[in-house]
């Protein structure tokens, strides 16, 4: 408890954040990374590490961490667990064939120790796309109100046209900053 | 800290054999009160093969690209570690460096950049990238938040190109095993 504390008050002297962007190969991870920091996504590859961005917003350092999302890849999330706050988990709304083992990735996700504080977003990517399910359906799918380890929230997003990207990672940073900057 | 002493044209040569060496740590760099004399590692304690492949400063406002420098595939690693650069002053810029790691797992890779004027420590940069995927190629990129510095000093730094330098530490689990420098002229950012 007492370690904690001391994280608690240096983070809140930064206002620092670490989230963790995770998901399937081809969810949309960078493409919404990139999207959200105004970079061009016209030339996105399969990520095969991570990227990171630090970046500001609404007062807030965010460090977010994408990490490549392929089955030989996937053995090395859990290295990025620690201290994360917040985990956005892409959904590629689209792949329909893969999302049994899109929930099977998320719940053992959320049964690790370290992501046990974490708020968790999902983010129901590719709205654009014809035939993607629609967030009550994917809720249903991927049976989401089962979910009771964290706080968590299904957002439609399209990393396309942007749709949503802010909205999501705001309620994030809010269900956050609620948790960890106003416990004194 | 004497232990080389080169001139930067000159390209590095190895250090004396690395047990009669004391490994260098992140506290030991952190205290250093002006540019390191010369090279604090080898270029051969780089085991891990980490190996830096891109570098891209772009505006924030306007999303261009003011700066790319990339590094074609096959060359030589060692011939372009250690080399001179010029930049200028943005302080709404985002820097993204990309670099690729070996065969080998690693472990707490952090960067520590010191940037000096002469002898005034300007801003200390400390960034852990922690765990690297053996194979991998990662990209990393941080906002620009280069100081406000007063304008007095900011004349003296564009009247004197070159004399605004910094070091470039990389550790691996607390060890030194990569160490860059670059130099810096300014042109006071003047805008046409």
């Amino acid at each position: 408890m007492g370690f904690l504390t001391v994280l608690k008050k240096m983070k809140q002297k930064e206002k620092e954040m670490r989230i963790l962007i995770l998901g399937l190969d081809n969810a949309g991870k960078t493409t919404i990374l990139k999207r959200f920091n105004g970079e061009p996504i016209d030339t996105i590859s399969p990520t095969l590490g991570f990227n990171i961005k630090t970046l500001e917003h609404r007062g807030f350092k965010l460090n977010m961490w994408d990490v490549g999302g392929q089955k030989s890849l996937r053995s090395y999330w859990r290295n990025y667990f620690e201290c994360t706050d917040g985990l956005i988990w892409v959904v590629d709304s689209a792949d329909k064939r893969r999302l049994e083992d899109c929930m099977k990735e998320l719940n053992s996700l959320l049964l690790e120790e370290r992501l046990a504080g974490s708020t968790l977003l999902i983010f129901a990517n590719k709205q654009d796309l014809p035939g993607a399910y629609n967030i009550n359906q994917l809720r249903d799918i991927l049976e989401l109100d089962k979910i009771k380890t964290h706080h968590w929230k299904i957002i439609s997003c399209s990393a396309v046209t942007g749709e949503n990207l802010l909205n999501g990672v705001d309620w994030l940073i809010n269900d956050i900053a609620a948790r960890i900057f106003t416990l004194d | 800290m004497s232990v080389v002493r080169e001139k930067h044209e000159t390209i590095p040569r190895p250090l004396p054999a690395p047990e009669n060496n004391k490994v260098i740590r992140p506290e030991d760099v952190l205290r250093l009160p002006k540019i390191a004399d010369g090279y604090l590692c080898d270029p051969d304690a780089n085991v891990y093969d980490i190996d830096f492949t891109r570098f891209k400063i772009r505006d924030l406002e306007s999303g261009a690209v003011l700066f790319e420098i990339a590094k074609p595939v096959n060359i030589d690693a060692s011939a372009e570690v250690n080399s001179e650069s010029e930049e200028s002053i943005d302080p709404n810029s985002g820097a993204t460096v990309e670099f690729t790691v070996g065969s080998r797992p690693v472990n707490r890779f952090r960067m520590i950049e010191r940037h000096f004027f002469r002898d005034k420590l300007l801003k200390t940069f400390d960034f852990e990238f922690g765990f690297c995927i053996p194979y991998s190629r990662n990209t990393c990129e941080h906002i620009y938040e280069f100081p406000t510095l007063p304008q007095e000093l900011v004349n003296e730094m564009i009247a004197a190109p070159f004399e605004t330098r910094s070091d470039s530490f990389y550790f691996v689990d607390d060890c030194l095993i990569m160490h860059n420098k670059a130099d810096y002229a300014y042109n006071g950012g003047v805008q046409t």
